[in-house]
């Protein structure tokens, strides 16, 4: 008996407004679910169908999904925080205090922020091991893989360069100590520390230089390179499930 | 399509005019990559820095003692007096940049990061630094002060007589 | 003549004598790939299975993050270096490396070696069947095994970087035992089946578990050994 929520829904399903927006009706055939999601743009990088075994929470952990989740997490607190700060130097620690004592709900914004940055980087290593165990490197996924190891890299560099932004002392010296490493890098490197620094020592034009990377030019990479990653989990067959295996070791699939 | 056996009538190799256009593009635009890799990185390399000058003038050489070392803190870097004259040590330890101390009691430069030594003269007595204290190039002005460049490191045996 | 036309790989012969109906080719699997069971529509299981897993994700992060705070410290100051002055968790692991090493080998050249390593790992002689180490000439294998181990260690001892030989000889015990164990059943025999590729990972994880556990908790002022639940041992 459908209630009157149900009955409002169906209605509003019915307007012009609602079918221009929804093309496929309402998903309730294998057609329009298909459709759903097939169709659409957020969501066409999924496949239509997926293995049962490989929804099992066992099958990864959800690992990889969790990575792309806590991604989008950091994207919306670090918008949110943007509003806020300056990235120069006299107003960056200013503005930490700001956040952390003035702000309304802007202390469980950067909390958020901040332990959505660690546990991104340990649920990336933690995602790539997994995926090693499991063998999911082999071909035909190869070069997904190594998409995988370029968005490592990516989701250290984002760390690295937010950790300069509150401009404290923790952050200060931990950039120093990077930055140096860098110029032990034979015949270019002090040369590629002084781009990246847009100096000779850590100061406003570093913190600048570290703010544009980790707001504009890292976070568009990252997306770039998720979506190859997850276009390629599709296009390569999907996930690696582990096979279940039988008493006597062989494998029951 | 190019047959690299195709030679023209007085023995030259001949390409086709597909090839000589593929390539010439292709080389263009490796000229334009490389040359816009060029100007960014001109363009990522400040040519005005808002940072203390790396050349500076040190004071009067009467203002310190000899056998004495002095730590100048805005420009992180030792004078040094010995009997025969001055020289000019970095305080940034060689090993990851950290700011070493100067400990007059035990008679060196201890670095507070990973546990690096060194004499006076920027000599490493222990610990990770790969090298030891450049010595930075210093004169004096033409009114008598000690006049310090960052920029110019100089060999650690030459001393300003004063 | 029919021609049949057979997925193969690199040659096929089939218009030859005997007919080959599958080309297995080095470096494939053999497993038949295509009924790995059976599929349900993404919409809406996946989708709304993600959406549980991101709820979850965000009602911990919120617990957490309520309790919490993140660290902030003193206003920078160019001239005031902590002691000790330590990077982020993630990289302590190489800062500890730093403390062994001269700063290219550890902060240059070991991560990119680190790197190329895992970017190389599904094109360099992919073992796709996951062939366990001790299948193939186990006498011969040990043998090499042994010796790498050994200069590894002697080249770790030269450097006096026990952090790292602490889990290498650790893996190595296992790695060996596993070589020698006669059991069928039980840990053992599990590790006798593992491939090298797998030992290989093991010893990086293990390796960069120690450095970061040591970078972390056991490192104080100087970079000294400190105990982390009691006063400076030095």
């Amino acid at each position: 008996m459908p209630t009157p929520f149900n009955a409002a829904l169906e209605d509003l399903r019915t307007t012009r407004v609602w079918k221009s927006i929804f093309r496929r009706g309402p998903a309730n055939s294998n057609r329009t679910r298909s459709i759903a999601v097939f169709g659409n743009l957020f969501l066409h990088w999924l496949p239509v169908k997926v293995r049962e075994k490989s929804l099992r929470v066992r099958a990864a952990y959800y690992l990889g999904s969790l990575s792309f989740l806590l991604f989008i997490m950091l994207v919306v607190t670090g918008v949110l925080l943007m509003f806020y700060y300056h990235p120069a130097v006299p107003n960056a620690y200013r503005d930490m205090k700001d956040l952390q004592f003035v702000v309304s709900n802007g202390v469980f914004l950067r909390n958020m922020h901040r332990l959505g940055a660690h546990l991104m980087v340990l649920l990336v290593f933690w995602h790539m091991f997994h995926v090693f165990y499991r063998g999911g490197y082999k071909p035909p996924h190869e070069f997904n893989w190594v998409i995988g190891v370029l968005l490592l890299l990516v989701t250290l560099f984002l760390s690295y360069t937010g950790y300069l932004l509150p401009w404290d002392q923790l952050a200060f010296w931990a950039v120093t100590v990077g930055t140096n490493i860098i110029s032990a890098m034979p015949v270019i490197g002090r040369k590629v520390r002084f781009v990246a620094l847009g100096g000779n020592i850590v100061g406003e034009n570093a913190l600048l230089r570290f703010y544009v990377l980790h707001v504009v030019i890292l976070p568009l990479l990252a997306f770039l390179f998720i979506g190859v990653h997850f276009w390629r989990v599709q296009k390569d067959g999907g996930l690696t499930v582990r096979p279940t295996r039988d008493e006597d070791g062989t494998n029951k699939d | 399509m190019q047959n690299p056996a195709q030679k023209s009538p007085r023995g030259k190799p001949v390409i086709s005019r597909r090839e000589f256009l593929n390539e010439t593009t292709l080389g263009a635009l490796g000229i334009a990559g490389l040359g816009g890799t060029a100007l960014l990185y001109q363009y990522f390399s400040p040519n005005v820095l808002f940072e203390p000058p790396m050349t500076f003038r040190a004071g009067n050489p009467d203002l310190y003692p000899v056998d004495s070392v002095t730590f100048l803190q805005d420009q992180l870097v030792y004078i040094v007096r010995t009997s025969s004259g001055f020289y000019a040590v970095s305080a940034v330890c060689t090993h990851l940049g950290c700011i070493t101390q100067w400990k007059p009691d035990a008679n060196m430069i201890a670095c507070p990061c990973h546990g690096s030594k060194f004499h006076r003269d920027g000599v490493k007595i222990e610990g990770p630094a790969p090298r030891p204290l450049p010595h930075f190039a210093i004169s004096l002005t033409s009114d008598g002060e000690l006049l310090v460049n960052k920029l110019e490191t100089i060999k650690p045996d030459k001393v300003l007589n004063v | 003549m029919e021609q049949t036309k057979i997925e193969a790989g690199f040659q096929s012969d089939a218009k030859k004598e005997p007919r080959r109906i599958v080309f297995i080719t080095r470096n494939t699997s053999a497993k038949v790939q295509d009924d790995r069971g059976p599929k349900l529509m993404t919409y809406p299981n996946l989708l709304v299975r993600e959406a549980i897993v991101f709820e979850v994700l965000v009602v911990i992060m919120v617990l957490i993050a309520l309790f919490w705070d993140a660290p902030l410290e003193q206003l920078a100051n160019p001239l005031l270096t902590p002691n000790p002055a330590k990077a982020p968790w993630y990289f302590l692991g190489l800062q500890e490396l730093l403390h062994f090493f001269p700063p290219f080998v550890a902060g240059i050249l070991i991560p990119t070696l680190v790197l190329l390593a895992l970017v190389v790992i599904p094109y360099f002689k992919v073992n796709v069947e996951g062939k366990p180490l001790w299948e193939e000439h186990p006498k011969k294998r040990a043998g090499i095994v042994v010796a790498v181990i050994l200069t590894l260690l002697v080249l770790l001892a030269v450097f006096d970087a026990w952090t790292i030989i602490v889990p290498t000889a650790a893996v190595s015990v296992l790695l060996l035992s596993s070589y020698q164990s006669k059991a069928s059943r039980g840990w053992l025999a599990v590790l006798r089946r593992k491939p090298l590729s797998w030992w290989i990972m093991t010893w990086f994880i293990a390796t960069a578990i120690c450095l970061t556990v040591v970078g972390t908790f056991f490192r104080g002022p100087g970079w000294s050994w400190i105990w982390p639940w009691g006063t400076h041992a030095g």
